[in-house]
């Protein structure tokens, strides 16, 4: 081992303890609502997809597609480097002077963000919807329930039962995904721990200083919508049976 | 859009498409492997083995990747007292990142493996590890196969993260070239191309073989 | 019986899973070449007692002596414990094949991997097993290829290729069709016929009667009845067999 003398206190020494504060906040700001987004859109989305018309359905399909599988680094670049080029070129003039870079590069992160996680959320939500047996709208409708009732007491919670767990699973996806958008120079909690490497060298314990972060929110997050999903769908499903 | 600029640069692209592949192999062998060891470990009754593959596992899987792939672009010189090529230091933080979640695949499978076919090795005396070896891992990887494709996409997508300590895989190729040339659109179109077909291939390949082994 | 002429000794055998107690100060001698059936409510703790007796279960109490050798006592050691078990046979209810390997290599895997036979050897006797359970011909198919009954008998055949001492059954035949029962009830019939020590779990009252040398009939973990078979045909001590007897024979 070369002689390397660890100095953890680059972790919390001012100025890089603050830096890292407003990285934590800038990674909460983004992640929460880049996934308030892809909530909706990735429902939208898989609402589309169980319409009965053929080119409805193919154009959702072919939007799953293709945020799933371009890595979003791919889309994050694409979003900040090429997209505004395809602007006409007054458009892109407002752009570049009326907005700051840095904000420039906080929304690109979002939209980029929503739309790799919206897709995901489609696949949960119809793979929530399609997990569905037949028998339950049999056994549903043969009780002499209408459509309504069939949905708002059977189908809907067997739906949010099977859809609640792959959504916590994204929420914490999406906190370590928010962490590409260092990329673009969004100042969140990564970029923050690398800045701190270029002005100390002491990078090492920055980045280790970062990932304890991010297990803290990762734990939190989780213990967080374990609660809310007990908290929803327990009691629902238990009197359902 | 003229695409001219991709078929003047097409020699440096598929050069960086090559280191691609290269880390996407070396990754894939060493985390399938290493995350086949950890999801073994982590069914073990005992403590001392239970206990700190799990923590391990859980920890990784809350840290994003990029972090994992600075750390170690930090760490390993301290350790090594040398400098190391970027695209070692990146295939190393791959094999550590995703063999979690390989692991988590695998203890998924041989958790799926009905009980009483164990007990049908082991009563015509295997022992643990013949058991593994020849009813639970042939088993269980047949069940993880849609799975592993799965993750094999997702692994293939995050080779793509070695990009930022400076391995000249195909996306740092790709903006090498578009600071020579500023052709954003038709450059970083064509590498979300490239990636598309190849994600969708495994994705649609995922998809076939969760029909046929019944998902 | 002469006290040599014993295979299984369980000895004051109490199990417990959590809190449950599953099986309740078990006492059981077993001679060798008889066939035993256990019968007795589901949930009753039969499969359990089986899983005990081959060391599949590490039980909490008492002992199981197998040829004067101590069950418990393999607990500590692996190879032992390996070696205990590959003295016995043991049948699934559902089968239990591997799945992913032809019939062939189903039966010839232990032979190869535990006693070490080279894989002619080991093949051709698993052919004449094949040939005595009576399905030689289907020993390169994949066990989904062949019917539930087929698919025992093969089971059998790979319990017997490792020469066992005992057979244990559990339910062998309660996932099959009525029509391939028998099939198999006659390879079984067999075996005991040959002088094969048995413990069978089984709901087929009329193989009890026929082939049974003594019957168990076991009840929350209890053995509450031990007869030879004629006297628990003719005349059951307790209420609750003749009651299950009753039940099953009715139902049959
Ligand atoms: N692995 C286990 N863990 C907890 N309880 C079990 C387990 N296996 C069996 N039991 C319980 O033990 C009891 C006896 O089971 P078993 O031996 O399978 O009964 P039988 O074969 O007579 O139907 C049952 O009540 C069952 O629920
Ligand atoms: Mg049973």
């Amino acid at each position: 081992m070369l002689n390397y003398t660890f100095d953890w206190s680059v972790i919390w020494r001012h100025p890089y303890g603050g830096w890292l504060l407003e990285g934590i906040l800038i990674t909460i700001q983004l992640s929460i609502l880049a996934w308030g987004i892809a909530l909706f859109l990735g429902v939208i989305i898989a609402s589309l997809r169980n319409l009965p018309q053929k080119w409805v359905k193919a154009v959702a399909a072919a939007y799953v597609e293709t945020f799933r599988n371009i890595p979003l680094l791919v889309q994050l670049f694409f979003w900040y480097f090429a997209a505004p080029e395809l602007l006409p070129y007054s458009a892109r003039q407002w752009l570049y002077q009326n907005i700051e870079p840095t904000t420039l590069s906080y929304y690109t992160a979002i939209i980029s963000l929503s739309l790799f996680t919206s897709s995901r959320i489609a696949e949960h939500a119809r793979s929530g919807f399609s997990s569905i047996p037949k028998g339950q709208y049999l056994a549903a409708f043969s009780t002499g329930l209408n459509t309504l009732q069939v949905y708002r007491y059977v189908i809907i919670p067997y739906t949010i039962r099977v859809f609640i767990p792959p959504l916590t699973t994204e929420f914490v996806t999406i906190f370590k995904n928010s962490a590409l958008a260092m990329t673009l120079g969004v100042t969140e909690t990564t970029f923050m721990s690398q800045r701190i490497d270029s002005y100390t060298f002491h990078g090492l314990e920055a980045t280790i200083g970062a990932m304890v972060i991010y297990l803290l929110i990762s734990l939190s997050v989780s213990g967080l919508m374990g609660f809310v999903e007990r908290f929803l769908y327990i009691p629902g499903l238990i009197r359902k049976r | 859009m003229i695409f001219d600029v991709i078929f003047r640069n097409i020699h440096l692209l598929l050069s960086g498409l090559g280191v691609t592949f290269q880390i996407f192999i070396l990754a894939w062998i060493g985390s399938f492997l290493l995350g086949i060891g950890l999801g073994v470990l982590r069914l073990s009754s005992r403590k001392a083995i239970y206990w700190p593959v799990t923590i391990y596992i859980q920890t990784m899987r809350s840290i994003p990747l990029i972090l994992v792939i600075f750390g170690f672009y930090l760490l390993l010189p301290i350790i090594t007292g040398k400098s190391m090529p970027s695209l070692v230091s990146a295939v190393i933080s791959f094999i550590v990142f995703e063999a979690v979640y390989f692991a988590e695949i695998v203890r998924g499978g041989i958790q799926s493996v009905r009980k009483n076919l164990i007990d049908a090795g082991y009563s015509t005396g295997l022992s643990y590890f013949q058991v593994m070896t020849f009813i639970i891992l042939p088993q269980a990887i047949k069940n993880m196969i849609p799975s592993i494709v799965t993750q094999s996409v997702v692994v293939f997508q995050d080779t793509a993260l070695a990009y930022v300590i400076g391995v000249k895989e195909f996306l740092r190729i790709t903006t090498l070239v578009n600071v020579r040339e500023v052709r954003s659109i038709e450059l970083y179109l064509f590498a979300a191309l490239v990636y598309f077909c190849i994600c969708s291939f495994g994705s649609l390949l995922a998809r076939r073989m969760e029909k046929r082994y019944g998902g | 019986m002469s006290k040599n002429n014993t295979i299984i000794e369980i000895k004051g055998l109490n199990h417990w899973y959590g809190n449950f107690h599953v099986l309740k100060e078990i006492n059981l001698e077993t001679r060798r070449s008889s066939c035993v059936v256990i019968c007795g409510p589901s949930g009753s703790g039969k499969s359990t007692l089986l899983r005990c007796i081959n060391g599949l279960e590490v039980f909490k109490e008492g002992d199981v002596i197998i040829n004067g050798k101590s069950v418990s006592q393999c607990f500590h050691n692996h190879k032992e414990l390996y070696k205990l078990r590959s003295k016995f046979g043991m049948v699934f209810q559902h089968f239990e094949l591997y799945p992913h390997m032809r019939v062939l290599d189903n039966i010839t895997l232990a032979p190869r991997r535990v006693l070490c036979l080279s894989k002619n050897e080991a093949e051709k006797s698993a052919m004449a097993l094949l040939e005595k359970v009576g399905i030689l011909e289907q020993a390169y198919k994949y066990p989904a290829n062949l019917s539930g009954g087929q698919q025992q008998r093969v089971a059998i055949a790979r319990a017997l290729a490792m020469n066992p001492d005992i057979l244990l059954f559990d339910e062998p035949t309660s996932a099959l069709d009525p029509e391939m029962i028998r099939d198999v009830l006659k390879v079984m019939a067999d075996l005991a016929k040959e002088g094969m020590t048995m413990l069978v779990v089984t709901h087929e009252m009329g193989f009890a009667n026929a082939v049974a040398d003594e019957i168990v009939f076991m009840e929350e973990g209890n053995i509450i009845e031990h007869d030879d078979a004629v006297t628990f045909f003719k005349c059951p001590k307790s209420n609750r067999a003749v009651e299950f007897v009753d039940r099953i024979l009715v139902h049959i």
